[in-house]
Parts: structure tokens; sequence; C-alpha cells
């Protein structure tokens, strides 16, 4: 049995994901729409591609990040409620990949905010995204049982 | 000699690349058409088409393209260009004969300098609306104003952009040090 | 009174949220104007070849575009061997073609799907995705990678076609023959499709040519232009391609959303009799002009000239411009256009006299390898108040088109 399902056990209600790409190629895009697609199905382990952020857990960023999209990235990122994980899919938001000297990039994203998980690759394949997410999936639900732990002390 | 601006039509039937450089070298001098380039293909090294690479001034660049419309509706693709020191050399580049058959496409590539002490040209929006964006490109990246053109607007640099700050130049007007940035 | 609203439009795919900004006039529920604004992808990749070597301009060049990266190398390096005269040996030239036929195949399968998932049809979006898989494992075949393949360089190709990878190109062109059908006849037997799509984001003949359109944009008003018809490159020297245009199949081009569904229905199977005679006519030989990387660097490092070369990406005319200086290593500069920002001029003209809700619709029919913003702020610009509209409101204005359409029987 795969380790990713595994994590998925303790998961009380199935996990909502938005993305945000704040100047990618789209390569990494079409890559997590693959992974919703019938073959890598990531909705077979209770993940929901949604549109808005504010009912979001997940969100997925691509890109590195252009002075046009630094403010609704960090718009997006506040607008998601607590407990909440980012994922940076692709090299690009990681480190800028190819792009790394530019008169018009503000990134890497862990530059405008903070972010859990990295997954590497240019794209990175439907599989190492989805264990990304499941990465993620974790420190949620760490978050999730620290401010319950949280909520029962007051 | 005058652009069609009512009707627009591509032409089916082509000339041939020697014809059109012969009318450009006619009505704009012996030095205007630099070459006249053949594109090869496939196993038998066949022709797939020309391209023309012209040059022509500034202030005859309108009556260029009034030329070329005299043998098809020029489709435009892009304004390139470069910062050579004392001006601004910007290349237009055309195509004829698009709807004409196999291998009829003729490209035509016209530099026209502009002058850094004048960084004006004459904008074609009046007669191909497609110019839009690189005109608009043209004028944030390179400093170049396009005379005719109703929306100056910038078009890829985000809105709070210094314009005093031309990416593609590489003298003083261009990005300096500190506003280019390593990601890692 | 009427009162108009300003709308900033938001996305069209479900998954890429590219933004590029377009503002709506609305009255009531009509268009009656449209600004677009684009940039927020702009990385300044143009900026970034004047410190790197044309080889190195390769892996900058395919990661343009995600979706169109192959389209995107062939052009430069056209550019680059058109400014330095260097030649391509046949084989390169075939193999060059067939990726470039793949990759046009997968781009029209997720456009295809996405369309069909923008009026309502949901489970076409899942079997789009689903089907453009047997492509990308071709291609992983061929390079080892779903996207950004590294398969071209200067003067060639380094991968070569193996035999294994012949009968797996054999194996998905008789699968996509068959597999391709339900988007066939979505264009050709679905009356409600056709109620939905006529007469959408309308651009007219003297539009298109006027407005510069490209592509199956333009082929879709009826003009009949494709590159790789009036300007053979590479194994289209040997293979003619004649440009799928709708009055060849229904008698008259509407330049509708309907036309440019039908246009990439048919270069999917246009592709596929390409690739079909590409594997057949594959010449022996060389793949690469010179295989010492270093040769060709200091060759490159002497030449000098500007080169352009246009090639047929499958959204349209993808243009390069690169000048290389003798005696200097790295590319001078390098002017790059994409067929979707040829394309972008006309959406203006596109949006007259539709309705809000089809407003997705007509921004995904061009293909663009743009998408738009996350919301959509609707303000009454006679009151001041402001109403938000999330992207999923914008999207189920558009199914719900669809669903009445559907209730009134197609009329």
């Amino acid at each position: 049995m795969l380790k990713l399902e595994k994590y998925l056990e303790i998961l009380p209600k199935s996990l909502w994901v938005t993305t945000c790409n704040s100047g990618s190629c789209n390569g990494c895009d079409i890559e997590i729409v693959a992974t919703i697609s019938p073959r890598y199905d990531i909705e077979r382990l209770g993940m929901k591609l949604v549109g808005t952020p504010r009912h979001a857990d997940v969100l997925i960023v691509t890109g590195p990040v252009t002075k046009f999209m630094k403010e609704k990235l960090l718009r997006i990122y506040n607008q998601m409620p607590d407990p909440k994980a980012v994922v940076v899919v692709g090299n690009c938001g990681a480190s800028g990949d190819v792009f790394y000297k530019s008169y018009n990039l503000e990134g890497p994203v862990d530059r405008i905010i903070p972010v859990d998980v990295f997954v590497h690759g240019c794209p990175p394949r439907p599989e190492a995204i989805i264990e990304g997410v499941a990465k993620a999936v974790l420190k949620l639900e760490r978050l999730r049982g620290d401010l319950q732990k949280a909520g029962e002390g007051q | 000699m005058s652009f069609p601006m009512n009707s627009v039509d591509n032409v089916t039937v082509a000339k041939s690349p020697a014809e059109v450089a012969d009318r450009i070298r006619s009505v704009f001098g012996q030095g205007a058409v630099l070459e006249v380039r053949e594109r090869k293909a496939g196993k038998d090294d066949t022709v797939g088409h020309h391209d023309i690479w012209a040059k022509v001034e500034r202030d005859r660049f309108l009556d260029f393209v009034d030329t070329l419309a005299e043998f098809d509706f020029p489709q435009f693709h892009i304004i390139s260009g470069n910062d050579d020191g004392g001006v601004v050399t910007l290349y237009y580049h055309f195509t004829l004969f698009q709807v004409a058959g196999r291998r009829n496409r003729i490209g035509v590539a016209v530099a026209v300098p502009v002058d850094k002490k004048d960084l004006v040209m004459p904008s074609l929006f009046s007669r191909i609306p497609g110019v839009e964006y690189s005109e608009r490109e043209t004028r944030e990246m390179f400093g170049v104003d396009f005379d005719g053109l109703p929306n100056k607007a910038l078009v890829f640099l985000p809105e709070e952009w210094d314009e005093s700050i031309k990416p593609w130049r590489r003298d003083e007007a261009g990005p300096s040090a500190n506003d280019v940035r390593e990601l890692s | 009174m009427e009162k108009k609203y300003k709308v900033p439009i938001g996305p069209v795919h479900v998954g890429l949220k590219e933004p590029i900004t377009a503002w709506l006039d609305l009255e009531g529920e009509k268009i009656v104007g449209a600004t677009v604004r684009p940039g927020a992808i702009h990385r300044g990749i143009e900026f970034m070849a004047r410190d790197r070597n044309p080889i190195q301009v390769i892996y900058l060049s395919e990661r343009i575009c995600g979706i169109c990266s192959f389209s995107h190398v062939i052009a430069f390096l056209r550019a680059v061997e058109d400014a330095a005269s260097v030649p391509v040996p046949p084989r390169a030239q075939y193999i060059r073609s067939l990726v470039l036929e793949l990759e046009r195949l997968h781009s029209h399968m997720l456009w295809a799907g996405v369309a069909c998932y923008t009026i309502g049809f949901d489970s076409a979006f899942h079997l789009g995705m689903a089907l453009r898989e047997k492509v990308m494992d071709v291609l992983e075949v061929l390079s080892g990678n779903r996207v950004n393949y590294g398969v071209a360089t200067v003067g060639g190709v380094r991968w070569d076609v193996t035999p294994e990878l012949a009968k797996t190109v054999k194996q998905m062109v008789k699968y996509y023959k068959q597999e391709f059908a339900p988007f066939y006849d979505v264009v050709t037997a679905d009356p409600i499709a056709k109620a939905r799509l006529r007469d959408v984001g309308v651009l007219t003949y003297e539009e298109a040519i006027r407005y510069s359109a490209v592509g199956p944009t333009a082929r879709a008003s009826g003009v009949r232009c494709d590159l790789r018809e009036s300007s053979p490159y590479e194994a289209y020297g040997d293979i003619g391609v004649r440009a799928v245009v709708p009055q060849d199949y229904y008698g008259k081009a509407y330049g509708d959303v309907f036309d440019r569904f039908l246009v990439r229905v048919h270069e999917v199977y246009q592709s596929l009799d390409i690739i079909d005679k590409i594997m057949a006519g594959l010449p022996e030989g060389d793949i690469m002009w010179e295989k010492n990387l270093n040769k060709v660097l200091a060759f490159l490092k002497k030449a000098e000239g500007t080169g352009w070369a246009s090639i047929e990406a499958p959204r349209g005319d993808d243009t390069h411009v690169v000048h290389l200086k003798g005696g200097d290593e790295n590319v001078t500069w390098w002017k790059v256009r994409a067929p979707t920002y040829a394309n972008a001029v006309s959406w203006p003209l596109m949006f007259r006299n539709n309705e809000l809700a089809d407003a997705p619709l007509i921004i995904n029919s061009i293909d663009p390898c743009i998408s738009c913003m996350e919301r959509m702020l609707a303000t009454d610009s006679s009151t001041g108040a402001r109403k938000v509209v999330t992207r999923a409101e914008l999207l189920e204005k558009c199914r719900e088109k669809t669903r009445r359409l559907m209730q009134n029987g197609g009329r």
C-alpha cells in the first residue's frame, strides 16, 4: 500500500486546493490539471480543486513572482483561512530556474509568502505533485491539531 | 500609390520575389534592398520561401508600406529592433502573399533607423490596426513615440513601473544594475 | 435608464490562472466594449538572452510557454540557423516536424476539452485530458520528459527515432483515429453545441486580415493562411499541407467559436495523417550538423547576421528574430512574438454584441496561452455600488446558458 494513502486515513474532511499562477509558463499548471485528470486522479484521494481561496486549505503556487502578481499573491494568501499550507510547484517558484536574473521578477515565492512544501521539477510529474500535496496534508493536520489544542486550553 | 483603407483582401496569385525587390529598388533606390534570402526545406533542399531584407529612412517608411500594399495587404508580424548607439534601429516584419498557395509567401523585413535625438515614428495603426501591441511595446521598451497611435498605455510592464527606465535600451535610459534582480 | 458596468474578467481555464486583465463595458447583460491589458507574466525573457549563448537560450525559449514549448524552440533555432547559415540534415528535419505535430495534437486536445468544459460538457473535459495522455507517453518515449523536451539543438536534434518509438507512434495514430470521435461529433452531429457556439464571438474575414489574426482564429474566419503551406519549412517541404478552412466543409465561414472548434478538430485529423507520412518517409542519415558542441559554439561565435523565422505553432504563427554579432558568443538581441499576442488584439472585436455569459467562451476560443484572473468586480458606475462576482459564478453563467438552450430544444 502506498505510504500516501496512510496519511489520508486521518483526514476529517476532504482537502480543498486552490492554485495561483504568479507568472509561470503554464507547464506546471497543465501538469496540475493532468493531476485531476482520470489517469492520475487526485480526486480519488479526496482533494478538490476550488476557484476561490476563501474555501481552500492548500494553495499551490507556480512561477517566479512577477511584479504585477506580487500584490495579488499576497492577497490570495491572506484570504485563506487558517490552518493553511502552501505548496510551490516547479523550479521557478523555488529558485527562479532559468529566470534567474530579470528586471520584472520579485521571486522566489518564499520571499513573498511562507512556503511549506517545494515540489521540484520543470515541470514535476503529476506523481510528484501528488506526493507534494500529501506532505502538505501532513503539515496541515499537525497545524489543525495544534489549533484545536489551543482552543481547548482556553 | 495609397494604402487600401476601405477594402481589405489577400491576393491569391503571387508575384515573384525578384519583381517585388525590383519595385522596391525602383522607388527607394538601389541600396534599399539589402538581400533576398532563400530558405530551403525537405530532403532535396527545395526552396520553401523567400525573405527580402530592406532598409528605408524613417520619412519614407509609410511610402514603403504603401508600396508593399500594391502587391498584397501586408500581414504584420512584429517590430523587433536594437539600440545601436546613436540610433534605435527598428525592424518591421511583414508577409506578402500569405494565401497565394504553396511556397509563394514572401517575407519582408525592413530596417528603419530612428535617431535618438528625435525618437518618433509614424504609426501604422490607421492602416493596420494589428500593430497596436507591437507599437505600445516598442514605446515602453525603447522609448520610441508613435505619432497617431490612439492607445499609448503600457502593455507588458506593470502599472507602477518607473517609465524613465526603458528595459531594452543599452545607454543611461536602460535598466541599471540596481533594477535587475538575481533570484538565486 | 441603462446602467453601465465595468467588469474585469475572470479565468476561463479550470487550472490555468495566467492572468490577463480584460475590462468589459456592459449594458445590462450585453457587452458593448472591451479593453485588454496583458503583462502579468512578463518575465523579461528577451532581456535575459543578452548574456547567454544560443545553446543556453534554447532552454530559456522552451520555457516561454508550457503548451507550445517546442514551437518556440524550433522558431528560435531556425532564426539562428538563418542568421548563421547552418544547414540541418534531412533526418533531423523530419524528427523536428514529428515532434511539432505531436505537440499540435496535445495542444488541440487540451483546448477541445477545455472548450467543452466551458460550455458545460464536463465529461468531455475529462475525456480530452485522458486522451492527451497517449501523446504525452509518446513524447516521453522520445525525449524522457512530458513537457520541455530538450530535443532540438542548433543544426539538428539530439535524440533519434528508434524502432520502439516508431511502433508506439503507429499505435497512437490508430488509437486517436477511433477515440477522438466524440469531439468530432460535437462539431458535426450535436445540435446543442451548434446552437450554443454559432454566431458567438464573430470575427469577420476583413477584420481577421486587417487585425493580423493568425492560426486557427484567422482560418476560422475564412483566411486560407497556413505557414506550413505558404512557406514550407523542415519536412513540410516534402509533405503537402492544405489550410483547414470552414468553407471547405460547410460552404461558408462565419468566423465564430463553432468554426474555430471545427478548424481545430479537423487539424487533429490532418496532423495524424502528417505523422503517418513523416514516419513513412523518414530518411536515413545524421541527426546533427555537427556533433561536437564546442565546434558549434565556435562557429556561432564567428557568425554575424540577423535571422528571422516564422513557423506554424498550434495557436498560429510564432515569430522569432535573432541577431548574432561576430566575435561575441552571446545573442545580441532576440525578439519573440507568440501567436496569442497577435490574436489578443482581436478580442475587443469578438466581444461585441455578445452576452456576459459568453465571455469565458470567447476568451478561450482563440486558445490563449494565457488565462485570466481570480475574481471579478462588477461596478455600477451610476450608483457606485460594487458587486463581487466570483470566478465560479461567471463560469456557471456560461454553463447555465447551455442548459437553457437544451431546455428550449436547441433553438
